[in-house]
């Protein structure tokens, strides 16, 4: 069957000023520059990456919020655009978003039961008593009882405001949640709540996620596939498990070797090296160069392509870590 | 610096031009001047004379360009009531309006900014809510009712003043009083909240800290800071030398710019009417285009965040 | 407003001086002012004595009570013998009613603006920026009083005319407040459910900055009744046989060696009325938004 989202070739830039105020020359910010991916109906990506890697942006483009520069997004078999026209306001009903924080993604004039049925009021779905009805038996869903209905947000915890947001992404029966960081504005003792909730109505409504995470223990938790973002591409795609266990590009090894495990104590952690990453003037070649430990001459001038390897991982690496040990010749 | 000049430059410009535009279309749009001036039943020969020697059967737009035209030349046109200059009959009454607001201004001024110091410095004393209350009342009582009390107490009941009139320097005593009260009241608040919220700043609390008189820390720092924000509202003050006496000048019948305002207004007289909103707008424009100068000169940031073409804040 | 409370970090005082710090006295009787005023202006029909434009000439320039007057004419009455009671009642309702009629036109104004500017960008907010500088340089006085004496003068136009004061500040706030809105994340999911940018903006936004615009409002009221009883006076704000607060005051100068009560009551009216709604003004304003300076 075939994926019932596929990116292809995803492009954002910014035409920024650079320093030296006005008179500084326009420098481009690639925020997201040529990336791809595909999900499957009723799975989960992870996209992993440190702040300022895309994640966000790439969110925004793949739900036509945000205008691309280039590239193609296919939803359900339909392409999604950024105007907003009658199939842009239609596809809205299919594809949402759950928010970082949800303390400023909910409006703190209107109540709990308000919110989540607007959605359903702006697309005008049923009467004002089914809105009710349905607000009310998604508030179930998400583990939300009908007394906080008529509360405001202000007066929940933060777990419950995040419910509210689900609820209000999926009044709509949506095929696709996009969920950025969805817990990491949460307290570490709920977010462990939150992470099954998620798995557990992915299963009740055969939703499909594109989960963002900067973190990728989470994400290992949740993803049936994973992809790393570094500067605004996909640096390394494929099974959670194998990414975890033998990161082939050196920049996931890095990611690992920064999770605290027992397992990786042992270990040399390969750490990261070098001016933390910026948009703005990415470097020729490989941009992950200036950071890398294993970076030679051909990094620095010739771009790495996401490339299978052999496990049917993908990397964009000259020289990736094979799940042996042993290491390409230069 | 000269970028930031140019740009202010400009937008005053721009802002003269378009008082300029809304003043002529406004009052071109409002009625035929010819059967204003003339009334409705004068004969016909008479009202096509006046409309051939006022050019008033050119379309609008030609009307328009000449009009400014003549502006770039200097011709402000002729009063429509007396045949006069128009520019003539207004400047005549520009030494008479300045002879009043010059004073009142240097009693805001002295008394307005030294009364928000004293208040801020003796903050929450019976001083402080002294001052407060002086200028509450420049907010709230209209300057005809100040004027009308002025001349009930001095005039009518003690005699010490004339009421009305411009024959002597003794009849400028009551508008410059009520001119000069109404601003001062004004300028001591925002005076004050300039002084309590620089008083306020870290950098004072650290002269403080570090051994410095307190004094010296009032004179050397807190001044010079605080007057920024107060420029404003005195160049506001400047520049309405000229317009800011309209209701003061009829109340007391001083024969200035304001009164020959609501005369020509009240005749219709639409020379003269553009002439005083031109000489309005030129002043105000010009006062607050120094006062930007200024500003950029003292705070270098407000430059590029007040200036520059990438406008943003709030 | 429910979230108008103040967090209260004293130690527990007497309930008496609690009230009285969240309702400072100053505050209560501006509020028993207005409120006065407000319900004389909504019965002025009934309370009137007289009609406020019926002459009585057998009692011309007659002493109010407390200059030694009868009871006739409470408040004295003027040259042609109509009750200055009665005209103060009727002025008060006339100047009120243009005053919150044009703070609602310059709200109106300045809301759409100020929200087409946050959303727009680009051109659209340069030109209403524009605007707002040119209104804000210019001495509306003037630009009023060459309006008013050119188009005649209605009420209608009046109300319009002093609708144009103050717009630009509301606009100015309107703006820089949505700009902060739509940054943040209510709008933004608002509007990427597919909601109208009317919906965003109306059900939103606009509930979420309303405390502030409803103080930078309540400030606008006291600046509108100077400049409608300062044209009144003038001769050019309400025309008679209508009549306003400036208008009394206007029309008293000729008689303010003969007969000064006819400008006095109309003229404290002003003066406690601007005073009240600037004391509530700035009282609702620290409470509600202290950032609003």
């Amino acid at each position: 069957m075939s994926a019932l989202l596929e990116v292809e070739g995803l492009v954002k830039h910014y035409h920024v000023r650079g320093g030296g105020g006005l008179f500084g020359a326009p420098v481009v910010l690639k925020a997201v520059d040529g990336v791809s991916f595909a999900i499957p109906a009723g799975r989960t990506l992870g996209l992993v990456g440190e702040s300022g890697c895309g994640k966000s942006t790439t969110a925004r483009l793949v739900l036509g919020t945000l205008a691309r520069d280039d590239g193609q997004v296919m939803f359900d078999g339909e392409p999604v655009g950024s105007v907003r026209d009658a199939r842009w306001r239609s596809q809205r009903r299919a594809m949402q978003m759950v928010y970082q924080d949800p303390l400023s993604a909910l409006d703190r004039r209107l109540t709990v039961g308000k919110q989540v049925m607007e959605p359903a009021l702006v697309h005008g779905l049923g009467a004002a008593a089914e809105r009710h009805e349905k607000a009310l038996s998604i508030m179930d869903a998400v583990g939300l009882s009908s007394r906080f209905f008529d509360r405001y947000p202000h007066e929940l915890s933060g777990g419950q405001r995040q419910r509210v947001v689900l609820a209000r992404a999926l009044i709509l029966s949506p095929k696709l949640l996009v969920c950025d960081e969805p817990i990491s504005a949460l307290d570490v003792s709920i977010q462990a709540q939150v992470i099954n909730l998620l798995v557990d109505l992915q299963e009740k409504f055969s939703l499909t996620y594109l989960f963002i995470s900067h973190d990728l223990k989470v994400v290992r938790q949740v993803a049936h596939e994973v992809a790393v973002m570094y500067l605004g591409r996909v640096v390394e795609r494929g099974d959670p498990e194998a990414l975890f266990h033998a990161p082939a590009h050196p920049y996931t090894q890095a990611l690992v070797g920064a999770i605290p495990t027992p397992r990786t104590r042992g270990r040399a952690r390969a750490a990261l090296q070098g001016d933390p990453p910026s948009p703005i003037n990415t470097p020729p070649g490989c941009s992950f160069h200036p950071r890398c430990p294993r970076a030679e001459a051909r990094c620095r001038s010739e771009a790495p392509l996401l490339r299978p390897l052999d496990d049917g991982r993908f990397a964009a690496c000259h020289f990736p870590v094979l799940s042996t040990p042993a290491r390409e010749a230069a | 610096m000269l970028g930031y000049i140019a740009s202010r430059a400009f937008r005053a410009l721009v802002t003269i031009l378009l008082v300029l535009t809304f003043a002529f279309f406004i009052l071109n749009a409002t009625g035929d001047p010819a059967i204003l001036i003339l009334s409705a039943d004068a004969p016909p020969e008479a009202i096509e004379a006046f409309r051939e020697e006022w050019g008033l059967n050119a379309p609008l737009w030609k009307q328009y360009l000449g009009y400014l035209w003549n502006l770039a030349h200097g011709e402000l046109g002729r009063s429509m009531r007396d045949g006069r200059d128009a520019w003539a009959v207004v400047s005549e009454r520009i030494p008479v309006t300045l002879a009043i607001t010059i004073p009142a201004l240097i009693i805001k001024l002295v008394i307005g900014i030294s009364a928000g110091i004293v208040a801020a410095l003796w903050r929450d004393t019976w001083v402080d809510r002294l001052v407060m209350a002086f200028s509450v009342t420049g907010y709230t009582v209209p300057s005809f009712v100040l004027g009308l009390a002025l001349m009930l107490v001095f005039a009518v009941q003690l005699g010490w003043l004339p009421a009305a009139g411009a024959d002597s320097w003794r009849h400028a005593i009551l508008p410059i009083i009520t001119l000069g009260v109404a601003g001062a009241a004004v300028l001591a608040r925002f005076t004050r909240s300039a002084m309590l919220e620089v008083l306020g700043q870290p950098f004072i609390r650290t002269g403080l800290a570090k051994g410095l008189v307190w004094r010296a820390v009032v004179i050397g720092h807190a001044f010079p800071n605080a007057a920024i924000p107060t420029l404003t509202i005195a160049g506001f003050m400047i520049g309405s030398l000229v317009a800011g006496a309209v209701v003061v000048e009829s109340v007391f019948a001083w024969p200035g710019v304001g009164r020959l305002l609501v005369s020509a207004v009240g005749n219709r007289d639409l020379m003269v009417v553009q002439a005083i909103l031109l000489l309005v707008t030129v002043t105000m424009v010009s006062a607050n285009l120094i006062v930007d100068i200024v500003y950029g000169f003292v705070d270098p940031r407000l430059r590029t965040a007040r200036g520059g073409p990438a406008r943003g804040g709030t | 407003m429910s979230d108008a409370s103040l967090p209260s970090t004293e130690v527990e005082t007497s309930g008496r001086r609690r009230f009285f710090r969240a309702w400072p006295p100053a505050v209560l009787l501006a509020l028993a002012w207005i409120a006065f005023i407000a319900l004389v202006s909504i019965f002025a029909d009934w309370l009137k004595p007289y009609d406020f434009m019926a002459l009585d000439l057998r009692d011309r320039l007659a002493e109010p009570v407390f200059m030694d007057g009868t009871f006739r004419h409470l408040l004295g009455s003027d040259e042609l013998g109509r009750d200055v009671l009665s005209r103060l009642i009727e002025s008060v309702r006339m100047s009120l009613v243009i005053a919150f009629l044009s703070t609602l036109i310059a709200a109106g104004i300045g809301v759409s603006l100020g929200f087409l500017a946050a959303h727009f960008r680009g051109w659209v907010e340069q030109i209403i920026l524009g605007a707002i500088d040119f209104m804000a340089a210019i001495p509306f006085l003037i630009i009023a009083l060459a309006v008013l004496a050119f188009f005649g003068n209605t009420l209608t136009l009046f109300i319009l005319l002093m609708g144009m004061h103050g717009w630009e500040r509301i606009a100015r706030i309107t703006r820089g407040l949505a700009i902060a809105a739509k940054e943040q994340g209510y709008a933004a999911a608002a509007s990427e459910i597919g909601a109208s940018p009317f919906r965003v903006y109306g059900a939103h936004i606009l509930p979420n900055i309303a405390s502030t615009l409803i103080v930078a409002m309540t400030l606008n009221i006291p600046e509108v009744i100077l400049l409608e009883s300062g044209l009144s006076f003038l001769g050019l704000g309400v025309q008679p046989p209508l009549t306003s607060l400036g208008n009394m005051v206007g029309y008293g100068r000729e008689y303010i060696q003969t007969a000064p009560w006819i400008l006095l009551s109309p003229a404290v009216v002003i003066i406690l009325t601007t005073l009240a709604v600037s004391v509530v003004g700035d009282w609702l304003r620290d409470r509600l938004d202290p950032t609003l300076r």
